[in-house]
């Protein structure tokens, strides 16, 4: 099992390979559908300076985060996936999520010294797993506004690394 | 009276999305028994310890914790009126705001909740359930209510479709097959279980289809459910699609009646390993 906290470094990530077994802990961002488009766009405008966020070496956990807890959403609906290889551009190094990403996803997520990991969608454990939650931006956004939070061993399994996946390999 | 009837609603409710029932324990222990391939067991293993842990602490299954869905069955001797139906509602909404249900029901008008843009409700209560659906039932003193829970990812994966039979049961079988093995390759939440209505209308196949949801049993299936469980495991997917031979624990198939036509229409939907979250109260 490899242990990883953010900020990670491109070493770590170009150490990953497809199937392996990792454990995050530390501070991750949550957010999904509606706001990770919105980060892209401000990225893509030069203004992520404006959310006072640093996205260098982080993790996005493709979760909403609500009263109910938190959990990982399909990580190929569009929104999300399109979002993928650009919010790596800007230095995401981890994502985490569910379901199966597209072969230019893949490639992109290597390109750009990221991986996609998955991670099973056991709520109530993972909602235990969560020792500090904070709205960071987009609140009007409600259950799908970005959050950071803190969590001690989140356990996933490296879905995409090196332009390789473990759904077609 | 519907003061009862409203809070039996919302514990009804709530143990559908806080618990699994015995059969389905009984297929994951199965299962993780019978997995060969580790990061599966991994998963299976992962799943049930997630389910009793929500059972112990009454923590919601999973975070999406769905759109309400409800099933009536009434037998002749027995009377759904008004404020019943009210209670009900009221009893989703007590129960919705108790589990806690997500927040996750849109503001604003047709164009706004389309396209997201009038915000959120904060109250979980304001997640209204899908129109009822009433059926009669031949036992005479039956008040039977059936609460699902829906979550969003098998809603994106479940398909309605216009199948050619040929007046063959393989091609409906092969169909159903090729349905089923996509929606469960792209799921993310497997393993699952497929249930499927057949029907002679889209309204009536999903009829079914929840029908087939509540009567389902894991330990009770027939040919054709075998069948299907079995070739869509063959493909290898897997729990979370890391591989294995448990993408699928059980289908649960209603075919109702037929016409004489050349088409079958068949709903299906691949329920997430969470899934189906269903609890029934009688009444």
């Amino acid at each position: 099992m490899k242990v990883l906290s953010a900020p990670i470094s491109k070493k770590d990530i170009d150490e990953l390979e497809v199937g392996d077994l990792i454990e995050v802990s530390g501070y991750i961002f949550a957010g999904r559908d509606s706001i990770l488009p919105k980060l892209v766009g401000l990225g893509d405008e030069s203004r992520l300076n404006e959310l006072n966020l640093s996205f260098e070496g982080s993790v996005i956990f493709h979760s909403a985060v609500s009263i109910a807890g938190i959990g990982p959403t399909s990580s190929n609906k569009l929104e999300i996936e399109s979002s993928m290889v650009p919010l790596s551009r800007m230095g995401v190094r981890l994502h985490i999520g569910k379901g199966a990403i597209g072969e230019d996803t893949v490639r992109g997520l290597a390109d750009n010294h990221a991986v996609f990991a998955i991670i099973p969608p056991v709520s109530a454990l993972l909602t235990s797993l969560a020792v500090e939650k904070e709205l960071v931006a987009f609140p009007e956004e409600g259950m799908e506004a970005l959050f950071r939070l803190k969590v001690r061993g989140f356990t996933a399994i490296v879905a995409a690394a090196k332009g390789k996946s473990i759904f077609t390999d | 009276m519907t003061n009862d009837i409203s809070k039996k609603i919302a514990e009804t409710l709530i143990k559908a999305g806080t618990t699994f029932p015995t059969d389905r324990m009984n297929a994951y222990k199965h299962a993780i028994v019978n997995e060969t391939n580790k990061r599966a067991k991994w998963v299976l293993e992962t799943i049930l310890e997630n389910a009793k842990v929500a059972e112990e602490e009454a923590l919601p299954l999973c975070d999406d914790t769905g759109i309400p869905h409800v099933l009536i069955e009434i037998g002749k001797n027995r009377c759904l009126s008004g404020s019943v139906m009210t209670a009900i509602q009221e009893g989703i909404a007590a129960g919705l705001r108790a589990m806690p249900g997500r927040p996750m029901a849109l503001m604003g008008d047709a164009s706004q909740r389309l396209e997201q843009s009038g915000g959120i409700d904060d109250d979980p209560g304001a997640v209204l359930p899908a129109p009822f659906l009433v059926k009669s039932v031949c036992e005479d003193d039956v008040f039977r209510v059936h609460i699902l829970l829906y979550g969003g990812g098998p809603s994106i994966r479940g398909q309605v479709k216009s199948v050619f039979h040929k007046h063959c049961m393989s091609v409906v079988m092969d169909e159903i097959v090729a349905l089923a093995s996509e929606a469960v390759l792209k799921l993310g939440c497997t393993p699952c279980t497929l249930s499927i209505g057949i029907g002679r209308s889209q309204f009536e196949a999903t009829a079914l289809m929840i029908e087939a949801q509540v009567y389902g049993k894991y330990d009770i299936q027939n040919d054709l459910e075998k069948e299907i469980t079995s070739r869509v495991n063959a493909a290898g997917c897997g729990p979370l699609g890391l591989g294995g031979e448990h993408s699928v624990l059980a289908t649960f198939l209603k075919v109702g009646s037929q016409r004489a036509s050349g088409v079958r229409i068949v709903s299906i939907r691949p329920d997430c390993c969470f899934e189906p979250r269903v609890a029934t109260l009688e009444l």
